[in-house]
């Protein structure tokens, strides 16, 4: 018996946060912070903070494939090979295996990234990080689209400021309304051209361009140092893990910083099966988990509950948390659970050569480019369809590579690869999706190998994307012209899915009432109160600017809020 | 107008040069795709023959490691036999097997340049009505898509294999590019000289 009473100590902790993303990374270093005793409960294996970065350090001719994945890796990789990078041999190591991780896609399609690690995909993000501005919390109201944000733009500024000074985030303060700017490190330099770029768009078009706002440290501060990161040292090798420390992730930022209370408890390879619902509080006690390895089942306890699996993670636990009170998923009052999936589509925009410049060329590998706000129905600008995109892109010059489609061989050719070629420049649309009911995802009849449900996916672009992605790739193309590039190469993908942006938002949105919504304005949901969702499963709405500094801030709100209710005994 | 063109040379682009469709096509892969795993590739050693001295005429050894010296013929059938399909097995070998029943290794160096400067210009032609299928999608946009049946001609594939080999191996980067993998700043430079070797990091 005292064996027992023993273990269920062990694993009652004061918070259990699912996932140790970047918004669960903020929730362990928030709850911690201010004195709670709090386990991580992360589905994936662990990786340690440097010393498994493997691949961050290797030269370009120890990858045997020098980076091309081989059919095998292509076979169990296949929504990965969707977006062309991921399944690279540099980082494939920080992705999941899809074969393994299956998902079903019921009607359209959906393209599903997952990294199941310490970390999750702090480690692989595309660190490009914006505020969001005023009227993208009114939109939905004004425009009777999907259900209203009950928060707007000064409930989430004064975390914005919080955890933007904590990540260190570098870029240009140009005060735009439609791009608030956040607490500055100093902005990365534009090459030659792309100050060209910006100087023509901005005389002749009236659009501002700004250097991309990244979490890289360009100046770090005391708090940076003091938990061992570093200045981006410009190789632009993020993505296996950057050993610096130098760029925002939860291994190299929150999680150390929860980690030095001395209150975090870290617990890998476990999978959040489901929450426990106490039909007698009404309240959730616990979570059970199953141990990606063994199998065992095994269940953990505590006050407050915050749920940081990713945006389909968390809501199909949720979903998986069956009551009788609940039998229709956890707070699924509304049916929302799984509704409104939304991303950023992407695979629009425009490409050119640019003449001259020839002097020009840069020292380091910039991991960075250039940022085009929202312009499309912004002030007086009015056009077919609704909301907006921005654009990202830049201007480099070219390497060996311009040799494959060139004509010419022999000794000549081999030593003109050798030196820098044309600068080539391009930008690619960032759209916002429009939340829509059925893009969803239910759970499947069939289960995985852990014997949980697998998700079936139906999800797909709406005319307003649509519509929106021509204007991407023309608008592109105008720029492009405006600047005077040559050889303007404007392309719209076609064969393209809602998950390919990897900004997978909505599922369990947060709104007014328990009956339009999953989670209230404090990111709790409505009627089990200790239990918060604090990921890209709330957003109501998906803006076009990259959604992780909005998780950053609504989680270290939520967090604040959790404790002080906590103290206040309404937990 | 702007000239429309799809997604894949933008891909393409990205990516640092133009690569070939299988490449390209396998970013496609969809669930549930039959596609074979590697049906197994290898070559004999006439073939082989044939092979390096090819690379090493797109990459010959002058005051710097040719592509012998770098060991990309090796990597071309190994890349061939983990990263390519049926369709490329079978080009690569025709395009092989047509220099050897053209008697290309007995031929002077000379002579062996001439065949290959055809052979690249017939590979262009190729390639253009090979990557050009275009179809009509919705209303106003037009998509091309790659025809795999055929295969990537031979010559490209030689092509993008030995640069590819060789550019990115130990002594074709260490002979041809400034290697500074921890760069650690990001300095524009405004006076580049005609001379300058490509930085690689």
């Amino acid at each position: 018996m005292n064996l027992n009473i023993d273990a269920i100590k062990g694993q009652t902790f004061d918070a259990i946060v699912i996932g140790s993303g970047i918004s669960g990374g903020w929730a362990a270093k928030e709850l911690t912070e201010k004195g709670l005793k709090v386990a991580v409960l992360e589905r994936g294996r662990e990786i340690k903070h440097i010393e498994g970065y493997e691949t961050a350090m290797k030269n370009p001719w120890e990858f045997d494939h020098r980076g091309r994945p081989t059919n095998m890796a292509a076979e169990e990789y296949w929504a990965g090979m969707r977006t062309g990078y991921t399944p690279a041999e540099e980082h494939r190591y920080l992705f999941e295996n899809d074969k393994q991780n299956p998902y079903i896609e019921k009607k359209g399609g959906f393209d599903w990234i997952r990294a199941y690690h310490t970390g999750g995909k702090s480690l692989l993000w595309g660190r490009q990080t914006y505020r969001w501005n005023r009227e993208d919390f009114l939109a939905n109201e004004k425009e009777g689209v999907g259900t209203p944000w009950p928060i707007g733009y000064d409930d989430l500024a004064p975390w914005y400021s919080y955890v933007e000074k904590f990540a260190g985030i570098s870029g240009q303060a140009e005060g735009l309304d439609v791009l608030p700017d956040s607490d500055f490190l100093p902005a990365m330099q534009m090459t030659a051209p792309e100050v060209h770029f910006k100087n023509a768009v901005n005389k002749k078009l009236g659009r501002p361009v700004t250097v991309g706002r990244v979490a890289h440290l360009t100046k770090p501060g005391k708090q940076h140092t003091d938990l061992g990161r570093s200045s981006c040292n410009y190789r632009n090798k993020c993505m296996r893990g950057c050993p610096y420390g130098a760029y925002f992730s939860s291994l190299s930022a929150t999680l150390p910083a929860a980690m030095r209370t001395g209150r975090l408890t870290m617990i890998h390879n476990a999978i959040a099966a489901e929450i426990i619902y106490d039909e007698s509080t009404q309240k959730a006690k616990g979570v059970r988990v199953i141990d990606q390895n063994t199998m065992e089942s095994k269940e953990y306890f505590a006050k407050i509950i915050f749920v940081n699996a990713g945006a389909i993670g968390s809501t199909s636990i949720l979903m998986n948390s069956k009551s009788n009170r609940y039998q229709n998923g956890l707070g699924n009052d509304s049916d929302q659970l799984g509704r409104n999936i939304m991303d950023h589509h992407l695979g629009a925009g425009a490409s050119a050569t640019i003449e001259g410049f020839e002097k020009d060329y840069m020292f380091g590998n910039r991991p960075n480019g250039l940022y085009i706000p929202r312009f499309q129905n912004w002030g007086k600008d009015k056009r077919s369809y609704s909301r907006g995109f921005g654009y990202q892109g830049g201007a480099s010059r070219e390497g060996w590579g311009r040799g494959v489609g060139a004509d010419g061989f022999g000794a000549e050719f081999k030593e003109s690869l050798t030196h820098p070629g044309q600068w080539t420049v391009g930008f690619g649309g960032f759209g916002e999706i429009l939340p829509n009911p059925e893009n969803r995802f239910v759970l499947g009849a069939q289960k995985d190998k852990w014997g949980l449900p697998i998700l079936e996916f139906s999800a797909s672009f709406g005319q307003n994307e649509l519509q929106m992605r021509e204007d991407m790739m023309n608008e592109a193309a105008t720029m492009l012209e405006a600047a005077g590039f040559k050889n303007i190469n404007a392309y719209n993908k076609q064969d393209t899915h809602i998950g390919l942006g990897i900004h997978e938002m909505g599922t369990a949105r947060m709104g007014t009432s328990v009956k339009n919504s999953i989670v209230n304005k404090h990111n709790q949901v409505h009627e089990v109160k200790n239990v918060f969702m604090t990921d890209g499963a709330v957003m109501a709405s998906a803006s076009c600017v990259n959604p992780s500094l909005t998780y950053m801030a609504m989680t270290a709100r939520a967090a604040d809020f959790a404790v002080n209710e906590l103290k206040k005994r309404n937990l | 107008m702007m000239k429309r063109r799809d997604a894949i040379s933008q891909i393409a682009l990205l990516l640092g040069g133009a690569f070939t469709a299988p490449t390209l096509m396998a970013m496609d892969v969809r669930k549930g795709n039959t596609s074979i795993v590697a049906a197994d590739f290898s070559l004999t050693d006439a073939q082989r023959q044939i092979v390096s001295a090819v690379a090493e005429h797109i990459i010959p050894r002058t005051s710097t490691p040719g592509a012998i010296d770098a060991g990309v013929p090796a990597f071309i059938e190994m890349m061939l036999k983990d990263c390519y399909k049926k369709p490329e097995h079978n080009s690569f070998l025709k395009g092989v097997s047509d220099l050897a029943k053209a008697n290309f290794l007995a031929q002077p160096a000379a002579g062996q340049v001439a065949m290959l400067t055809l052979l690249e210009a017939n590979t262009k032609d190729l390639m253009k009505s090979y990557s050009q299928k275009r179809i009509k999608v919705g209303d106003n946009v037009d998509k091309d898509t790659l025809e795999g049946a055929n295969g990537v001609p031979f010559w490209r594939l030689m092509k993008e294999l030995t640069l590819l080999g060789y550019y990115t191996s130990e002594k074709g980067i260490q002979a041809s590019f400034i290697y500074e993998p921890v760069p650690g700043k990001f300095e524009l430079i405004t006076d580049m000289k005609p001379t300058q070797k490509s930085f690689v990091y």
